[in-house]
């Protein structure tokens, strides 16, 4: 060996260098393979792919998947979007006048409903006009009951006079005087009367996507002032539901008193209310005494007014009157939610006690109930004169006017519309048209999100219930739908109606998405999978692959000779 | 001694006298031997069944009216209890042990049995779950490994329309529950004064829970009077046996710390006792002690909200001639003091008071205190060695002069697995020992076998204890293996197995005249702790990642058998890729070997020469280059 040579190029010498040995070993060149033996190995090797491909890999994917039951998603998509529902309601009118003949009374409808529909082309109501008799009952084909009685009244009935209106507070019957004949005036009566309602069906449907409609993009009303006192109410009332507890608690800082009358008091006031609301929602009523209540120490207190000798509430402490942790509100057991009236009894010490800038003594919590102060007249004579009973004992008398006062809060909470304010069944028809939209439009979002749910987490599993559940809310959803569009609003013996549809298919969907065994196995991904099984695969998985690449190269090399051969 | 268990059981005795007042409330205290005393307070409510119907609540809770309802649970029984009673010194339990659970938490309660079986179950759990967010406790896991329907030993305690058809009884228990501060919280907030006024507000949770022994309870059950209407009581009652010293320690420094020397009071007699060395005298007499020293705070104001409520606020049973001092801030109204037993006084709050305090001095006391004997002592014990099985023991000892008969109910869990052949019931006289054991015949049994995962066992025996002789029952049992997911973060502690409850029947009142009680009692043996044999958890993983080897294993070599081609060792082709990479590699090492014969030597010959032939055998590629590198080497 040439030292200097190596010097000079030492890439050149390496190959010869690889050149020796093999020059050297010749003869030592494998026995080229019969063709059998290269198709045997091949096969063998095709055939373990084969198995891991067609029977290991679907096996393993079965065994580790999870079970999603096929959801409508593109049905729950389009009453995401809107698309499956074009939200109108039927608002069916009575006109009865009485004395006239029925031609008389099918001009003045015509009329009426000319104007009625001329500018109710982007409202939401549907106003459709019906011819009765003053003795005979309508014929209303394929509608519900009308949702406005007009009556006009002869000249000189007793009931009104002149160009009065008037609604009776248990009838949605609006009752004329005989001074509002013409057609344009009555559809002006008919126009106040329902625009409240226009407005805050327009309100709810307002930026959802249901507010697209063949009309345009419905607008929420122009009226600030009008769309300010629809957020407020929106904001006190509660969720929709079809049962409500309410719960009554008088609490007491001291002993004294320990019992009221409430029941009474509740048969005076509450329970006529109750009644009036029971097709919207069922009520159930409790009530309680707590003795030794204690304000939380996280308010100031009351603080003594010199100049007024009363005991002022500062108003920042109204939100944390209600001691939470102390007092016990726990709400009630079952469906539905609570609805809290707190009566609060200042001690002797501390009374008369009033909210300091109003000098009012009451106040409502928004979606959690109301509390009203009710300060005991300070006795003028001495407490011996009277009996143990009346010193520990509220009578109804005492509770009269907050009875008053908790029926106002818990109109408030449940949401009723304040007007027409001289009917309670045309507000209660409005509450049941607005809380059928609410919840129609509810279900109709929780649907969108667990249809973006399911797209968004491919490891989730869908049981068979959920998709019972969702299938149970679009039925509903299309009957609510429909049910709105024909005037169906309130339950029947043979139809749940709008509302009855609508609750059904809202608690149908909060079932579906909040179906507990959805959650368990979202945190069970595929890298757990494959890091469980990576000793089996990886040891496994070499040889595989490393003989596949090198019969596939064989092949390969193979096929290119036989190409050049030709 | 009589009139004290009327006074502790007011609202069950006394209330067939008096009419009964919408709540009372009482505490009655005893001081025991050895320092320790006992507290017991009492909170019981009512309301007619047409108010609780109608949903309208005065005193009655009503959060527990509401779960009530929903459950529709006839008689509830809810039991809280920490620590041991301590009978051998302390001696029978306070209200008979009717207001006592086992240790951890305990649940019996008469269900609407109206809908069969699956209704009821569905109400249990209802109910169970209910009460566990009502007082902060685990007793939702009560489910149906937990829950027996016991058949003897308990019989409702309230008036049943119907005599009780239509009830069915369910009863669990929760060993292994720490009863602590936040179950005692919820359970003041169902009294009408909330802990703020009368007794309640003794009850600290720093005080009851530093007890010896505590048990709370909330009894619901109906009570009808003839020509009254039926009312819905609630009886709520917290026992507690405090070690005074203990909870008169000092507040503001509660560690435990050595007395300086001054202050100990030594036993001079001692031969040893020198300036350094001191033997603790005993105590001599009775300890003085005050409520506010020992609650930390005296009684707040009274909680008499209830009309007709004259019954006594605290009693204390003491000797006759300890002096009692009562202080009270405010009035000066005095107490009611002295009824008709001499060893009884009876106080009640005076409304006006802000503050009331009772006080004992330390005294010495001839007069030895007047226990009485419990109707049985009761111990159960695990026997056995190893983790497969063991056995359980116990011992029912009857001190009397005439023999009692008695329901002993155990709900095991279901992974104790008992060998109902190998139970032995066997009686020694304890007169005297050279007598055989002679084999006790239960005169009934009631025996549900456990089914996994599903049921636990209940075995109920009727049992008559010989006078005066010692019952000790034996049975041997399995233990299960559990599944990976069932065991309990610290494992290794053990399972505990619920206490066993023992009823004492009332004796027959014409066989032994007046000897025994003429009602019925109960008593409990401490909860036991199972160990079960335990894997290392991390086993599963550990079984994953080793069979998956050995499969790797087998299945690498069965394919490169099955795949390879087998050639002589010399004619293996030299692959590609390990030509070039040996191609480079010698030349590295080529390379620094010239480097170092150049530092080496500047320039020597046979360094290069080395070089030159390492470089050459490298070229030749793979294992040949060490190969090559020894054989220059040989050169040299």
């Amino acid at each position: 060996m040439d030292p200097t040579s190596t010097e000079d190029g030492g890439g050149v010498s390496a190959v010869e260098g690889t050149e020796l040995p093999a020059s050297g070993n010749a003869k030592a060149t494998p026995p080229t393979e019969s063709a059998r033996t290269l198709l045997t190995r091949r096969t063998i090797v095709f055939s373990f792919w084969a198995i891991v491909l067609g029977l290991g890999l679907p096996h393993w994917l079965w065994t580790t998947s999870t079970y999603r039951a096929s959801l409508p998603l593109s049905t729950m998509n389009d009453w995401a979007e809107g698309k499956a529902c074009d939200l109108r309601f039927a608002f069916p009118i009575r006109v009865r006048v009485p004395g006239w003949t029925r031609e008389e009374m099918v001009e003045l409808s015509g009329s009426l409903s000319a104007l009625l529909d001329h500018d109710g082309s982007d409202g939401l109501l549907d106003f459709t006009i019906h011819v009765g008799n003053a003795d005979e009952e309508p014929i209303l084909p394929a509608h519900g009951d009308p949702a406005l009685t007009v009556v006009l009244h002869a000249a000189g009935s007793p009931d009104t006079n002149g160009v009065t209106s008037r609604l009776e507070p248990g009838e949605s019957a609006l009752h004329l005087g005989s001074g509002l004949r013409q057609a344009g005036e009555i559809a002006d009566q008919i126009r106040e009367i329902t625009s409240p309602q226009q407005e805050a069906l327009a309100y709810l449907l307002s930026g959802t996507p249901f507010a697209v409609t063949e009309h345009g993009v419905l607008r929420a009303t122009q009226n600030t002032w009008s769309e300010a006192s629809l957020d407020a109410r929106n904001t006190r009332a509660f969720k929709p539901s079809t049962t409500y507890h309410l719960s009554f608690s008088l609490f007491v800082p001291g002993n004294e008193p320990s019992a009221w009358a409430i029941e009474d008091a509740l048969a005076a006031y509450m329970t006529p209310l109750l009644d009036a609301l029971a097709g919207v929602s069922n009520f159930t009523v409790t009530t309680q005494v707590q003795l030794h209540a204690s304000f939380s120490p996280s308010i100031a207190g009351p603080t003594f007014d010199e100049a007024s000798g009363k005991w002022k509430l500062r108003k920042e402490d109204l939100s944390g009157f209600v001691n939470a942790a102390e007092w016990p509100l726990s709400p009630s057991i079952g469906e539905g939610s609570t609805i809290n009236f707190v009566l609060y009894v200042p001690a002797p010490g501390h009374s008369p006690l009033v909210v300091a800038d109003t000098g009012g003594t009451g106040w409502l919590v928004p979606q959690w109930g109301g509390v009203a102060i009710l300060n005991l007249d300070e006795p003028t004579t001495p407490r011996k004169s009277t009996t143990d009973t009346d010193r520990t004992t509220l009578s109804a008398a005492n509770l009269d006017e907050i009875m008053l006062t908790f029926a106002d809060q818990l109109t408030a909470l449940i949401g009723l519309p304040s007007s027409p304010a001289g009917s309670l069944a045309l507000r209660i028809a409005a509450l049941q048209r607005e809380r059928a939209t609410a919840l129609l439009l509810s279900t109709a979002s929780t649907l969108g999100a667990l249809s973006r749910l399911v797209h968004k987490l491919p490891n989730i599993p869908i049981p068979d219930t959920v998709a019972t559940s969702v299938g149970t809310s679009l039925r509903h959803l299309d009957h609510a739908c429909q049910d709105l569009r024909a005037g169906r609003y309130s339950n029947t013996d043979t139809n749940l109606g709008a509302l009855g549809n609508a609750q059904a298919a809202s608690e149908a969907s909060e079932k579906a998405f909040f179906e507990p065994s959805m959650v368990g196995q979202v945190y069970f991904p595929d890298e757990h999978k494959v890091a469980v099984y990576v000793p089996l695969l990886g040891p496994m998985g070499v040889p595989l692959v490393l003989a596949g690449v090198k019969e596939l190269l064989g092949w390969y090399r193979g096929m290119r000779e036989k190409v050049k051969r030709t | 001694m009589k009139l004290a268990q009327l006074l502790i059981l007011p609202a069950t005795l006394l209330s067939a006298v008096l009419a009964i007042p919408e709540y009372s409330e009482h505490l009655h205290l005893r001081p025991l031997p050895n320092g320790y005393l006992y507290a017991g307070f009492n909170f019981t409510a009512s309301t007619s069944l047409s108010a609780y119907e109608s949903q309208h609540f005065r005193y009655f809770p009503r959060s527990l009216g509401q779960i009530l309802q929903h459950s529709h649970t006839k008689e509830l029984h809810l039991r809280f209890a920490l620590g041991r009673w301590d009978d051998e010194s302390w001696g029978s339990r306070p209200r008979d042990g009717k207001r006592e659970g086992g240790t951890g938490v305990e649940i019996w309660a008469w269900l609407d049995s109206g809908g069969g079986k699956p209704a009821v179950e569905e109400r249990w759990s209802s109910l169970v779950n209910s009460l566990s967010g009502l007082f902060c406790a685990s007793l939702n896991f009560i489910d149906r490994t937990k829950t027996t329907r016991p058949v003897l030993s308990f019989e409702p305690e309230g008036t049943h329309r119907g005599g009780g058809d239509g009830m069915e009884l369910l009863h669990g228990t929760l060993p292994h529950e720490v009863v602590c501060t936040e179950n005692l919280t919820p359970f003041l907030k169902l009294l009408p004064c909330k802990g703020k006024a009368g007794i309640s507000s003794l009850l600290d949770g720093h005080k009851v829970f530093d007890a010896n022994w505590q048990t709370m309870s909330i009894d619901v059950r109906p009570v009808c009077h003839v020509g009254e209407e039926c009312r819905l009581e609630i009886q709520q009652t917290v026992d507690i046996v405090l070690d005074i010293e203990r909870s008169m320690r000092p507040r503001n420094d509660p560690i435990p710390r050595p007395r300086p020397v001054e202050e100990l009071e030594c036993d001079e007699s001692k031969s040893y006792h020198a300036s350094d060395t001191c033997y603790p005298r005993r105590k001599e007499g009775e300890m003085a002690w005050s409520l506010s020293q020992i609650f930390g705070t005296p009684v707040r104001g009274s909680c008499h909200v209830a009309d007709g409520d004259e019954s006594p606020d605290v009693s204390l049973e003491i000797s006759p001639d300890r002096a009692v001092e009562v202080l009270h801030s405010g009035s000066n109204e005095t107490l009611m003091s002295d009824a008709q037993d001499q060893r009884l006084r009876v106080y009640r709050l005076s409304d006006s008071g802000k503050y009331t305090d009772i006080s004992l001095i330390q005294q010495i006391i001839q007069e030895a205190p007047h226990q009485e004997q419990p109707p049985l002592y009761a111990s159960r014990q695990i026997t056995g060695f190893g983790q497969e099985r063991g056995g359980m023991h116990a011992v029912l000892h009857n001190p009397h002069t005439y023999p009692q008969r008695i329901v002993y109910l155990e709900s095991l869990p279901w992974f104790l697995r008992p060998y109902m052949h190998t139970l032995k019931v066997l009686s020694h006289p304890t007169t005297s020992h050279d007598q055989p054991a002679t084999p006790v015949k239960p005169d009934k049994m009631f025996y549900t076998p456990a089914l996994d995962r599903k049921r636990g066992t209940h075995l109920e025996l009727l049992l008559t204890i010989p006078a005066q002789s010692t019952v000790e029952l034996t049975y041997d049992f399995d233990k299960a293996i559990l599944r990976y997911t069932e065991y309990p973060p610290d494992a290794n502690r053990g399972f505990d197995v619920a206490p066993a409850i023992i009823r004492v029947l009332p004796l027959n009142s014409n066989s032994t005249a007046g000897n025994g009680k003429t009602q019925d009692s109960y008593l409990r043996t401490t909860s036991l702790l199972l160990p079960l044999p335990t894997p290392d958890f991390s086993m599963p993983y550990n079984v994953i990642i080793l069979t998956s080897t050995v499969i790797a294993l087998g299945f690498g070599s069965i394919f490169n058998l099955l795949v390879r081609r087998f050639v002589l060792a010399e004619e293996v082709p030299r692959s590609a890729l390990a030509v070039r990479v040996a191609g480079v590699m010698g030349k590295v090492r080529g390379w620094v070997r010239s480097l170092k014969g150049r530092m080496r030597g500047g320039g020597d010959g046979g360094g290069r020469a080395v070089g030159g032939a390492g470089e050459a055998a490298g070229g030749a590629g793979g294992m040949n280059g060490i190969s090559g590198v020894a054989e220059s080497r040989k050169e040299r």
